[in-house]
């Protein structure tokens, strides 16, 4: 009895080791990519707030090119809505086609944004997080979509009171469906991890047809992007192994490695969607 | 008590260099250094393996806290932690002093190098293994891994060199 406890003693560091590794391990498992707990994570207040100094930082170093990105937009927009102006001028102008168009007036859009800050990010790992300074007392919730204003970023896989970490595009765990604008062909978008600039759509089927260049848009199947935003364009194509779908490589529309500021889209209809998604499932 | 406070101010400071500025490095796309194994390789050459297993547990964990990645680096270091002792006996065949930590100057470059590139190598690995568990591209992996070790320990020696309080200890 005396020896096994000597022995014991004199082993510590190795159960202490055991231990530990358990312990750490048990958080790598625990942890898939949509639940995490908040406390290890930068969601939690102390750790947002001292991760947030890098992103006050560097939100200073490219407001000169953020703003000609703006402007574009802003641009861009203006001239949209003067064609709209002008349609619906020509629509007021032939009285007998818009009598006939009637607006619903019982249906609204269901999505709304809210902007928010990016205050710590990372592109280097094959799982990245994107830390914003905005939470559930702001109306963000996990689930949620978050756009920049050049496409697409992610979506929000955690929340506490005042942060909400996201699970961006640059994430092997992540998966996103969407599709070609031009034949509105499905597949699903997903990282290799290596660069942060490319994406791979896959499971589109061979039969379709594509041109370098073309632009891939969110499908809006998910209920957390709304249809048709822009994701990115494709720069090249691979052949799958099984043959039967195309592998094309995205040149993704957002620069993930400077960003700062985002939206979050808040879609009043999702968990009514998702109600009925169950349901139908259940029901089978 | 000063090797307490000591020890903690290590302890902030790398973590906060690390999270705040060398985690948003990534050297050509590929490598990113992480000194904060620095507070490991300078924990005093007398603590014992489980005092120092645990502390590298410690720092492991804040900066998975930091870098949302929970368990990555806790695994790495703890094993990290474990490994210094029995590495530190093959680096040093003499008896040292105790409450001396692992220094350029004690251990004369050689050695340091040789301790530095050890603990920093197994660390690399360890971590980038876990980091890709499910991704298989292994060329990709080792390039990153190398490049890694190569700057991690490149500023390791910077900061060891330009270390005031390791030259103070010496003299």
């Amino acid at each position: 009895m005396r020896k096994l406890l000597d022995f014991l003693i004199r082993k510590r560091h190795w159960f202490l080791f055991i231990l530990l590794e358990l312990v750490s391990f048990a958080l790598i498992y625990r942890n898939s990519a949509y639940q995490q707990n908040i406390m290890f994570s930068t969601a939690n207040v102390v750790t947002a707030n001292i991760v947030s100094v890098t992103g006050s930082v560097t939100s200073y170093l490219n407001l000169r090119e953020k703003n000609k990105e703006l402007l574009e937009r802003n641009g861009r927009l203006e001239l949209e809505l003067l064609k709209l102006q002008d349609l619906v001028e020509t629509m007021k102008a032939d009285t007998a086609s818009f009598r006939a168009f009637v607006i619903d007036t019982a249906r609204q859009f269901p999505y709304s944004f809210t902007t928010a800050k990016v205050i710590n990010n990372s592109v280097s790992y094959n799982s990245n997080y994107i830390t914003l300074n905005k939470g559930r007392k702001d109306g963000v919730t996990p689930d949620m979509g978050v756009v920049s204003e050049n496409g697409a970023i992610g979506v929000v896989s955690m929340a506490s009171d005042y942060y909400s970490v996201v699970l961006p595009l640059l994430n092997t765990k992540f998966k996103l469906s969407c599709k070609v604008l031009r034949s509105s062909h499905i597949g699903s978008l997903s990282w290799n991890g290596r660069e942060p600039q490319y994406a791979n759509l896959d499971e589109l089927p061979r039969h379709v047809e594509f041109q370098i260049g073309d632009t891939i848009v969110t499908s809006g199947f998910s209920a957390v992007f709304p249809e048709g935003i822009l994701v990115g364009y494709v720069s090249s194509f691979e052949r799958q192994r099984d043959d039967n779908f195309n592998s094309l490589k995205i040149k993704l529309a957002t620069d993930f490695q400077r960003l700062s500021n985002v939206m979050v889209i808040t879609n009043y209809r999702q968990s009514e969607q998702r109600e009925i998604e169950e349901e139908a499932k259940s029901n089978d | 008590m000063i090797n307490i406070v000591k020890g903690s101010i290590y302890f902030v400071v790398l973590v906060l260099v690390q999270v705040l500025i060398l985690n948003n490095i990534h050297f050509l796309r590929l490598a990113t250094p992480f000194l904060y194994i620095y507070f490991i390789l300078k924990l005093p050459i007398g603590f014992t393996s489980t005092r120092v297993t645990f502390f590298s547990f410690l720092i492991g964990l804040v900066i998975d806290i930091f870098s949302n990645t929970p368990g990555m680096h806790a695994a790495t270091c703890t094993l990290v932690g474990f490994a210094r002792m029995p590495i530190l006996k093959i680096i040093i065949k003499d008896e040292m002093q105790e409450s001396l930590s692992p220094s350029l100057h004690a251990f004369g470059f050689g050695g340091f190098l040789r301790y530095v590139l050890a603990l920093v190598v197994l660390h690399h690995v360890t971590l980038f293994l876990l980091e890709s568990l499910t991704l298989f591209d292994p060329l990709f992996l080792l390039i990153r891994i190398v490049a890694s070790i190569v700057t991690t320990t490149l500023l390791v020696c910077i900061v060891e060199a330009f270390n005031i309080d390791a030259k103070r200890n010496a003299d």
